[in-house]
């Protein structure tokens, strides 16, 4: 009896695992059907500047660069009325330089560089505050902002 | 619609009585015909091929290669130079490369020799292409004997054959491991004949190889977009040479097709008054010719493109490889592997087939619409 709630706990241990390991979010990409709900262009063109938000519910909205999600961020209930700020679990934004996605919220974002995203002005995420720096002497860039400072008057300036 | 398919029947059966009838002028004219076709079609045929084999070629470059330089000639570059441009933002990996060539006096050729990073062969055995396989008559397990820079001879075991996915890149090639590879050139162990520079983000290449000429102005980056620019504008040469030979080719054609619709001879011409006069319409005449025409045209572009196919693949276009491939002498000879370009194949029919006969037709249309007896009295 005993080696048999062995085998069985065994079983549940290496079940449990296979489910988390199912159930954790593999790293996310858009599918060729997202489209971003700000500009409403198909964003797996351009993986260079996916941004995404995750909500609590585990679905994803898909941005083709961060300013389209700060856009989307800054105006919740035009874009989705059925969504809550307090629904959102994560934001992630491509790094410039690894082209991995990673925290909107720690990144630090150039405006005014010469490097254009698929909508034009951009704010260029960089994971690090050195990157940041050297990415603004490298192309130009006027300024490092961080998450708080991006205003809905920033984001009309980038128009 | 039973009646309008038995009519073209015998319409197509009296259109081939009637060529076999004038056989002689139809055969040189299908040769004429098929030579042409087969001309052209051997091109597009070939500098297709030649395209894919760089496509191949260029898949798996990277995105930046860095050459050192002395004197404005390619020099080895010091390992350690990869140190600090990995530590460039955006640079996401730097392999230092092993490469160069071998002139195997025996036999004549050249061997590209590749020292590769990943699962490179074990020291003192190789991994070679098919064309040297093919040149040294050697298959796995033999020995082969290389003359190292030294004056020694360099004893290498064949370990395998590369599969012949593309003969062009893969043919000449010979892999060994780097201290193989060292001690037959006689090269240091800190030095590479360039490095292979990753860049994650592309957009970001151009700051990259500024930063790397800065920090070693003795350095030459090289961008894949660059080679790939390079390669464009050498097959385009290739190709403007091909647009030439294309466009006296098809300027032959058109000579050819004119001579043949302007001259529709006394004979053709009371034969088209003969069938007006026992009841033949202007319709079926104009489908008989149609169909004279088409049954060359149409036999001639099958023959002349299945004749360029054949040129082309098995006997590695033969018969002019030596104007467009370059160093064709002291290369192991090489088979292309077949790709057919549908759009350019389409074109060339739409180019010939259909003037062609559409020159058949106009003349006899101009003949059938005159009166019968005047058409057979001229």
């Amino acid at each position: 009896m005993k080696r048999f709630s062995l085998l069985f706990s065994a079983i549940i241990c290496l079940w449990l695992n296979v489910a988390s390991a199912l159930a954790a979010p593999a790293a996310p990409a858009p599918g060729p059907k997202d489209k971003c709900p700000v500009c409403g262009m198909f964003v797996h063109k351009y993986p260079a500047w996916t941004a995404a938000i995750r909500f609590s519910d585990g679905s994803h909205a898909w941005f083709d660069g961060a300013k389209d999600l700060f856009i989307y961020l800054n105006n919740l209930p035009r874009y989705a009325p059925t969504r809550k700020p307090a629904m959102i679990s994560a934001m992630l934004v491509k790094d410039y330089y690894s082209l991995k996605l990673i925290d909107g919220k720690t990144a630090f974002y150039v405006i005014g560089s010469t490097v254009y995203g698929p909508m034009g002005h951009e704010l260029v995420p960089l994971a690090k505050q050195t990157e940041a720096q050297e990415f603004l002497k490298d192309h130009g860039g006027k300024r490092i902002v961080r998450f708080h400072e991006i205003t809905p008057a920033l984001l009309k300036s980038l128009e | 619609m039973h009646h309008a398919l038995s009519r073209h029947r015998n319409i197509l059966d009296f259109a081939l009585s009637s060529l076999l009838r004038r056989k002689a002028k139809n055969i040189s004219l299908f040769l004429v015909y098929t030579l042409i076709i087969f001309v052209i079609a051997s091109l597009i045929f070939f500098v297709q091929a030649l395209k894919r084999e760089a496509a191949l070629l260029l898949a798996e470059a990277p995105d930046m290669v860095v050459q050192r330089m002395i004197a404005g000639r390619h020099d080895l570059i010091p390992t350690n130079y990869g140190e600090k441009i990995s530590a460039i933002r955006g640079v996401s990996e730097v392999t230092p490369r092993l490469w160069g060539y071998y002139y195997d006096p025996v036999f004549q050729a050249n061997y590209t020799l590749l020292a590769p990073d990943t699962a490179p062969p074990p020291p003192g055995s190789i991994t070679i292409g098919s064309g040297v396989a093919r040149n040294l008559r050697i298959k796995t397990d033999d020995l082969v004997t290389f003359r190292s820079y030294s004056g020694t001879p360099l004893l290498l075991t064949v370990s395998g054959i590369m599969p012949l996915h593309s003969e062009l890149v893969s043919a000449d090639l010979v892999l060994m491991a780097a201290e193989d590879f060292q001690a037959m050139f006689r090269m240091p162990k800190d030095v590479a004949t360039d490095l292979a520079v990753t860049v994650a983000n592309p957009r970001e290449l151009v700051t990259v190889a500024n930063k790397i000429v800065e920090l070693f102005p003795d350095t030459r980056p090289i961008l894949k977009s660059e080679l790939l620019r390079t390669y464009d504008s050498l097959f385009d040469w290739r190709g403007g040479m091909m647009v030439v030979m294309l466009a006296v080719a098809l300027f032959s054609f058109v000579i050819f097709a004119w001579d043949k619709a302007s001259g529709l001879s006394a004979e053709e011409r009371k034969e088209i008054g003969i069938l007006k006069s026992i009841g033949w319409e202007t319709g079926d005449v104009l489908l008989l010719k149609f169909w004279e025409g088409a049954v060359i045209s149409l036999t001639a572009f099958l023959a002349g493109v299945l004749l360029a196919y054949g040129h082309v693949f098995f006997s590695s276009a033969a018969l002019f490889s030596h104007a467009l491939k370059g160093w064709a002498i002291l290369y192991p000879q090489f088979r292309l592997v077949p790709t057919i370009d549908g759009y350019q194949l389409s074109v060339l029919f739409v180019l010939s087939v259909l003037p062609y006969t559409a020159a058949t037709i106009i003349p006899a249309w101009l003949a059938a619409t005159i009166a019968p007896d005047a058409a057979m009295r001229s």
